[in-house]
């Protein structure tokens, strides 16, 4: 775009700070000024390091100058991460204090003073940097429609992390109250870039919506490490380049070595330290380290402090760290967006590229891995598939609703369903999730008495909360992140992070395990603290997180296929990968780009099938559940499945003769409800989702109850609800969070419906090197957690006979 | 119906897997906290479990006095959530308790959450004895066996590298432990100060409740 005199953005107050600057405005800057200021909802994409931030508030300080002496919130600015508000209140601070301009702007979080929070209250400030859940708490209060109407702006930070999950349905209830609070608001997003743009615009842009873009010319430099080392056939640990990767810390000034879990964060930072004879300094940063310990790793790494930092997601988003120089993946990518946004951690100049370099742990990750490449280079990103918007964040709304005064059920119904996620939102629904907060909604009416809230008389669609403590018990249950039941761990007084129950309760005194990167001894637990001290073991558990499982992208896993069947790209490949496949290739198939791949083999004893679908953890754990029914259907014997993300091998005592006929849509239809009901994966959502309607309170610090007994009351709770009144609206709300989430069951669903023709059956005489990877995983059975209890119960009393029994004839 | 036996105070004990005990020789069946009517006193505080404990409670017990036709049913306390509890039992269940006592004595042991509580037909007590046997709430310092509830044992069991948390019946050479027959109830570990403070540390015996077996350890 080209900046004539005459426009306006010239006329713009940081115009005079940006010459004196010598930066120019970037042209989606001067956009996304034009369409805001003619009245449109606007979503930008921009890579990092384009002005971002700057992008949102061109509009808002421009209005606030107008209008001089503008008092109450004018704009509101949503960020994902506490972390990234402070970050923002930084860049903000820049401008606004050079020029002397009359702006006022404050934070307020979770982290913020409850006396900060009241006087902000009394006297807000001109712009406000904020999280949804505090968002949610402040439409929560009495005055919030005061406190809101003259609210001009709210701008979402990230957008793109907040379209698919429970945080983006909160926060879109929450906005649309803002707009009928303040009918003129005008939204601006500010995303990265992302394949499907028409999605972000829809879930956000109401008036006369646009998109903004600007592309990043300068591709990254992403490779794969050339290892000498044999290349692992499974596992995903990296030991094997562990000193390669050492050598490439010591090339470069700052490294983030990104992995995909805590425990292979943990696992590479001791194994790096074993082999620190240069003395380089590097530090481990994990979303379960004390906030403090990953404040001071995030400090010193924008200070250049440290060499090297071993990190997890938790520092993909957020802070600009402007001297990092490399990245290096560990393990597979799983997705495009994932990667891009790794990568560009490093070297926030827009016309310099991002180093990366990646480390795939095993063979199949290697073709991921170079797949990845290919996609970054096309520029083809992964999409973010919306979701309809879940059951009990409505609950919650609705209770935060009556907190802020009585409500009218018919506006607040049309007002829920301008919420792009709840467009489709039954009025019948949306009256059962009001029965749920009035009484639990059930349909044995023994409350009426004990309501939460209650129809007027005079207007039976009024409804008004029974009294005024019960505010408390909302805002002590706001927000959709439900955390697994952690305990702390104390090295002495000071505390290192927060630890799984889970992972503790099979820990025994004298125990060791790595945490925080150092070996630790477990002592006691007392009171939900673990008390630990160091140790020199060179035996030690990791701690295990579950659901750190991440899902492989349905984009990288379609280019993985098509990789896999260019065989004429092989000879680039590293000998012993080009080998591997070329065997495949000669032994059994590659399967081609449309093709299903399944391989049947006898080995010690048993009867192996393998098929090779690429659908992810997700899909691949369900079809292996639903293939063990129709396997024993008919009559097949199987004995087990393990599932990765590329494949799943199912074994049994008879060989399968029929796969074709077990191997289509029927499947699902047939075997999914059984398939959810014994794998418990609906009961464990159905905690969150008594969690998040407010069914049952959280817990929280200073409360008795430990995580373990709120799983095992709601556990209670879903098995005397399934019995008597299995319609209830929060067991269909945890089931379509399963069929949305766990299962990930619109792709399994869209490769059954077309496997059938695509199946190419290859009966081998033993196992086929592309096969290896899967049976080498293969190390538990598949058992229910009823059948697993049942199982650990018998076997030990069967030791403990046996024990008896030697006693005896002794 | 399967049972678990169990030798306690010289005399023969079967634990069912309903979590109930019985004594055959004086055709006794025996049940701890129950707490008919938790469901309605959590929404007392707002908190909406499914009310259907009570119904399930009592349907639980029916079966087994259908079952097992015994004497007496003793009730070794906390029968009752709270005096709010009574709201939920409903006139039908009345009319069927009152038909039940027409063959078996209910003696209700009071326990701490039921202590002031009267329903019609059962025969009040704080303690009860039969012959060496002391039937009560929480145990008191006395040189006869004592049968009671009130801690909801539960045992926590590692084995190849897994734990898991199960209701159990326990007991010393002393002291018998049932586990709570209610639905909506949480469970203490038998480890924790609470329980060891009564029944110790060490030679404990402990039959933990699976699906449809009471296991030995």
């Amino acid at each position: 775009m080209n900046i004539n005199k005459s426009n306006p953005i010239l006329l713009h107050p940081l115009n005079k700070w940006m010459k004196k600057k010598k930066w120019s405005w970037f042209p989606h800057q001067i956009e996304t000024f034009h369409h805001v200021r003619t009245g449109s909802d606007v979503v930008v994409f921009a890579p990092t390091g384009a002005g971002k931030t700057l992008t949102g508030f061109i509009n808002p300080i421009d209005d606030l100058i107008k209008l001089k002496k503008f008092k109450g919130l004018h704009t509101l600015y949503i960020s994902p991460l506490k972390s990234l508000a402070n970050d923002i209140v930084r860049n903000l601070e820049k401008p606004i204090k050079e020029l002397d301009l009359n702006i006022s702007f404050q934070v307020r979080t979770g982290d913020t003073t409850p006396y900060k929070k009241q006087k902000q209250k009394q006297k807000p400030p001109h712009i406000l940097i904020t999280t949804p859940e505090s968002l949610a708490l402040l439409n929560s209060y009495e005055n919030a429609k005061e406190f809101f109407h003259n609210l001009k702006y709210i701008i979402i930070d990230e957008i793109h992390t907040f379209l698919d999950n429970k945080r983006a349905d909160l926060l879109s209830l929450n906005i649309e109250r803002l707009q009928t609070f303040s009918p003129n608001l005008q939204r601006i997003g500010l995303s990265a870039t992302l394949k499907n743009k028409q999605d972000a615009k829809k879930w956000l842009c109401r008036k006369k919506p646009k998109i903004v873009s600007y592309e990043n010319s300068v591709l990254p430099k992403i490779k794969i490490l050339e290892s000498k080392e044999r290349i692992p056939w499974s596992g995903h640990m990296a030991t094997y380049s562990i000193n390669e990767i050492y050598k490439e810390i010591m090339k470069s000034k700052l490294t983030i070595i990104f992995v995909n879990t805590r425990a292979q964060a943990e696992y590479m930072f001791k194994n790096l330290w074993l082999i620190n004879k240069k003395k380089l300094k590097i530090a481990v940063h994990h979303g379960s380290l004390e906030k403090n310990l990953r404040l001071k790793v995030e400090n010193n790494l924008s200070k250049g402090l440290v060499d090297c930092v071993v990190a997890t997601s938790s520092l993909e988003l957020g802070l600009d760290y402007g001297d990092v120089e490399k990245i290096i993946q560990v393990g597979a990518p799983k997705g495009i967006n994932r990667l891009l946004q790794r990568v560009g951690r490093s070297n926030h100049n827009l016309n310099t590229p991002s180093k990366a370099i990646l480390v795939p742990t095993n063979r199949f990750e290697f073709i991921e891995a170079k797949a990845a490449i290919e996609e970054i280079k096309k520029n083809n990103l992964d999409k973010i598939d919306l979701k309809e918007g879940s059951f009990d964040v409505v609950a919650q709304h609705i209770f935060a609703t009556s907190c802020a005064g009585q409500f009218n059920l018919n506006n607040l119904y049309s007002e829920i369903i301008k919420a792009y996620p709840y467009k489709k939102l039954k009025l019948n629904d949306f009256k059962q999730l009001i029965n749920l907060i009035q009484d639990g909604g059930y349909v044995l009416k023994n409350y009426d008495q004990f309501k939460r809230i209650f129809q007027l008389r005079e207007n039976k669609n009024i409804y008004k909360l029974v009294h005024k403590r019960e505010t408390r018990k909302y805002r002590m249950n706001v927000g959709t992140i439900i955390e697994n039941p952690m305990l702390k761990i104390k090295l002495g007084t000071k505390t290192l992070g927060n630890i799984e129950e889970v992972f503790i309760q099979n820990l025994s005194q004298g125990d060791s395990f790595i945490f925080a990167g150092q070996v630790l001894e477990f002592q006691t637990m007392k009171n939900n603290l673990v008390q630990v001290k160091r140790s020199k073991s060179l035996i030690s558990k990791i701690p295990s997180y579950s659901g750190g499982r991440m899902p492989l992208s349905t984009n990288l896993a379609n280019s993985v296929r098509a990789l896999l069947a260019k065989s004429n790209m092989w000879d680039s490949y590293p000998e012993q990968i080009t080998s591997w496949l070329k065997r495949q290739k000669n032994i059994s198939k590659i399967p081609k780009k449309e093709e299903y791949l399944v391989e049947q083999f006898p080995r010690k004893k048993n009867f192996y099938t393998v098929i090779y679908t690429f659908a992810g953890w997700h899909a691949n754990q369900t079809l292996g559940f639903l293939l063990l029914r129709g396997f024993k259907e008919f009559n097949y014997k199987p004995l087990g499945f393990v599932a990765n993300d590329y494949a799943i091998v199912l074994w049994s005592l008879k060989e399968v003769k029929e796969i074709k006929k077990i191997l289509n849509l029927g499947l699902l239809d047939k075997h999914l409800d059984n398939y959810l009901e014994e794998t418990s994966i609906v009961k464990r959502l159905f905690r969150d989702n008594a969690i998040i309607s407010c069914l049952i309170e959280r817990r929280l610090p200073g409360m008795e109850k430990t995580g373990k007994q709120v799983l095992f009351s709601s556990d209670l709770i879903y098995t005397v609800l399934k019995k008597n009144e299995p319609d209830h609206i929060l067991l269909k709300s945890s089931y379509e969070d399963a069929k949305k989430n766990m299962i990930d069951y619109d792709r399994l669903r869209e490769i059954l419906k077309k496997i059938d023709k695509k199946i190419i059956l290859k009966k081998l005489t033993s196992i086929s090197p592309l096969a290896v990877p899967i049976i080498l995983e293969i190390n538990r059975e598949n058992l229910s957690k009823k059948e697993t209890d049942e199982y650990i119960l018998e076997d030990l009393e069967n030791e403990i006979l046996k024990e008896a029994n030697v006693l005896s004839t002794n | 119906m399967y049972y678990q036996l169990i030798n306690f105070g010289n005399e023969e004990f079967h634990a069912y897997p309903n979590k109930s005990l019985y004594w055959k020789r004086l055709n006794t069946l025996i049940v701890s906290d129950l707490h008919i009517g938790k469901s309605i006193s959590y929404a007392k505080n707002k908190q909406f479990l499914p009310p259907y404990d009570t119904k399930e409670i009592l349907n639980k017990i029916f079966v087994s006095l259908d079952k097992i036709k015994p004497c007496n049913l003793i009730i070794v306390g906390d029968l009752l959530h709270d005096v709010f509890s009574t709201l939920s039992i409903k006139d039908q269940d009345y009319k069927n308790l009152s038909q039940y006592m027409k063959n078996t004595d209910f003696i209700w042991i009071k326990g701490n959450h039921d202590k002031n509580i009267q329903i019609e037909g059962f025969k009040n007590f704080t303690n009860y004895k039969i012959e060496k046997f002391l039937f009560t709430h929480i145990p008191i310092e006395t040189s006869l066996f004592q049968i009671c509830g009130h801690y909801h044992p539960k045992v926590k069991i590692s084995h190849r590298g897994k734990t898991i948390l199960k209701t159990c019946f326990v007991h010393n050479e002393k002291i018998f432990i049932l586990p709570s027959f209610g639905i909506l109830t949480g469970g203490l570990d038998i480890h924790s100060t609470q329980i060891s403070d009564v029944l110790g540390k060490n030679n404990l015996s402990i039959y933990p409740v699976g699906q449809d077996k009471v296991y030995k350890l």
